[in-house]
């Protein structure tokens, strides 16, 4: 029990360092689930419980002000204990969300603390001292990193308990009803995507990429080899190669992403 | 900036700072006041240090610049990084004031961070799900492999790449990129790129059915299929909207779920749904 929950906050730790490493997007539930499973020896469920919990949290992720609930700690503790309890995906989903927000409030006190180191560095800048810089760089993340352990560890170690005994006493009726609430919550993940990146101009995409699937069965990946297509015949991406150094370098950046 | 073939930082060098210890880790000193701003000065200082080595103030000075407000889409900062350090020349040289460099720092992050946005998190993180998710759920491991690579592969081939076209086009090259439009027709081709996607994942990752049954005796009719004849996935279409239009009237998630869960039960008891 002390070791797992002491594996589970390294998790917590990981997902941190995620930030260091070039912020990679593996401390989401999709890439969390399996190694929290790993870790409580339920490789399998760690997946498909880390599926579910990246739809739900698939609209949580930090777009310009907005600061997203904490889906590293609600995808660990979520999964941990949907998987220690025997409870599965639906306990999962219903848990991780609240998790994520009390864990967000607890980072924003953190973080509203921490600012004072940067005092340091700014000494340092007019210096010219820029080794103190970098200590006070690894020393902010860490704190981060500290932290999440910290909650990880102490609420899997002494929360449990208290959860496998709450769910134990729900009648049949309400976990038949939480699973009903899982399977249409994953919609909710997009709905708040979309809030953040629907416009009016590309609503009908929307749909043209739903009917696709819903009527010709097409694979999410072969909506999006046709969305490429769509583009670059829209954009004229393979035609005008010429129109000006900007939208020739363009391209050039464009063809990156696939 | 079209004379940019003088420049001192080598193309190595520029590939080194997109991996250094600030160009990679630009959210992991993240902080409420100030963001991204030591990360981005961290990636700037070894090519800083190189821009002023006979300049010992004005490498000063550079520091005290970078300490200021930053903020970015993290793959797009080598790019800005490029761009800054081929100004940062000048300013060495004196033909421009480091003052400057802040104020099209402050430009720059707005218009940069909308189209990076669009384009990582809006577009290829939802690509890559749409890939690993469906693997996932049925509990194969390659799911989030593949959606660890399908991310990170442009997410580092632009990093790379963004810092030699930011250094060797400068800042001209961009104020030409957004006032002819370009930059607003990436983010409008993202933006179709992933609703599309969006989109066909409304209808496979929707999975609570309608177990009602409507008619009596012989002519019994499960409700989920008479939906399915109207439009398959229409009871998941809805649902999706439903919640959008709640999102807009700033009903918070947390409170959705509560209700979903509250909605759910009621629907399970009285045996309209099932999972």
């Amino acid at each position: 029990m002390v070791v797992q929950s002491i594996l589970l906050g390294l998790v917590a730790v990981w997902g941190v360092l995620d930030y260091q490493l070039g912020t990679l997007y593996t401390f989401r539930p999709i890439t969390i689930g399996p190694i929290v499973g790993l870790i409580l020896g339920d490789f399998q469920t760690g997946i498909t419980v880390g599926a579910s919990l990246e739809l739900l949290f698939m609209g949580a992720i930090s777009v310009g002000a907005y600061i997203p609930p904490d889906v590293l700690i609600g995808g660990i503790l979520g999964t941990a204990f949907a998987i220690t309890t025997g409870a599965g995906l639906e306990t999962a989903v219903t848990l991780a969300m609240p998790i994520a927000l009390i864990a967000l409030s607890i980072s924003n006190f953190i973080a509203a603390l921490t600012p004072t180191f940067l005092k340091f560095a700014d000494d340092a800048a007019t210096k010219g001292d820029s080794k103190t810089i970098k200590k006070v760089h690894w020393l902010m993340g860490a704190i981060g990193a500290l932290e999440k352990f910290l909650l990880v560890f102490f609420a899997y170690y002494l929360g449990v308990d208290a959860v496998e005994s709450v769910l134990g006493s729900i009648p049949q009726v309400i976990i038949d009803g939480m699973a009903v609430a899982a399977g249409m919550l994953p919609t909710l993940g997009f709905a708040m995507l979309m809030r953040m990146i629907l416009t009016k101009k590309i609503v009908p995409y929307y749909f043209l990429g739903f009917i696709l699937t819903a009527y010709l069965g097409m694979p999410v990946l072969g909506v999006a080899i046709l969305g490429i297509i769509i583009v670059a015949e829209k954009f004229g991406f393979l035609s005008g190669a010429k129109e000006a150094i900007v939208g020739a370098s363009n391209e050039e950046v464009d063809d990156d992403d696939f | 900036m079209t004379s940019k073939q003088t420049g001192i930082i080598t193309k190595k060098e520029l590939t080194r700072m997109s991996f250094n210890v600030g160009g990679l880790g630009m959210e992991w000193s993240w902080n409420y006041p100030r963001q991204m701003h030591m990360a981005f000065l961290l990636m700037l200082d070894p090519s800083l240090k190189k821009i002023y080595a006979n300049n010992p103030e004005g490498y000063k000075e550079a520091l005290v610049r970078h300490m200021e407000f930053f903020n970015i889409t993290p793959q797009l900062a080598p790019f800005v990084g490029g761009i800054v350090l081929s100004m940062e020349e000048e300013v060495n040289k004196g033909d421009i004031s480091g003052d400057g460099i802040n104020g099209i720092k402050a430009a720059l992050m707005g218009p940069l961070s909308g189209i990076g946005d669009s384009i990582f998190l809006g577009c290829i993180r939802v690509i890559a799900l749409g890939v690993g998710l469906s693997l996932a759920q049925q509990g194969n491991i390659l799911g989030p492999i593949l959606y660890v690579l399908i991310y990170n592969v442009p997410a580092f081939l632009i990093r790379v790449f963004g810092a030699r076209l930011g250094y060797n086009l400068g800042f001209n090259y961009l104020t030409k990129a957004q006032e002819n439009g370009t930059m607003d027709k990436l983010m409008y081709a993202a933006g179709i790129l992933g609703i599309m996607v969006i989109g066909s994942m409304t209808f496979d990752m929707f999975w609570a059915t309608v177990s009602l049954k409507i008619g009596s005796g012989d002519s019994v009719a499960s409700l989920q299929e008479v939906l399915d004849g109207i439009m398959p996935g229409i009871v998941g279409l809805g649902v999706t909207w439903l919640y959008y239009w709640a999102l807009g009237k700033k009903v918070g998630p947390v409170k959705l779920i509560l209700i979903t869960v509250v909605v759910g039960i009621a629907l399970a008891y009285f045996g309209v749904m099932s999972a």
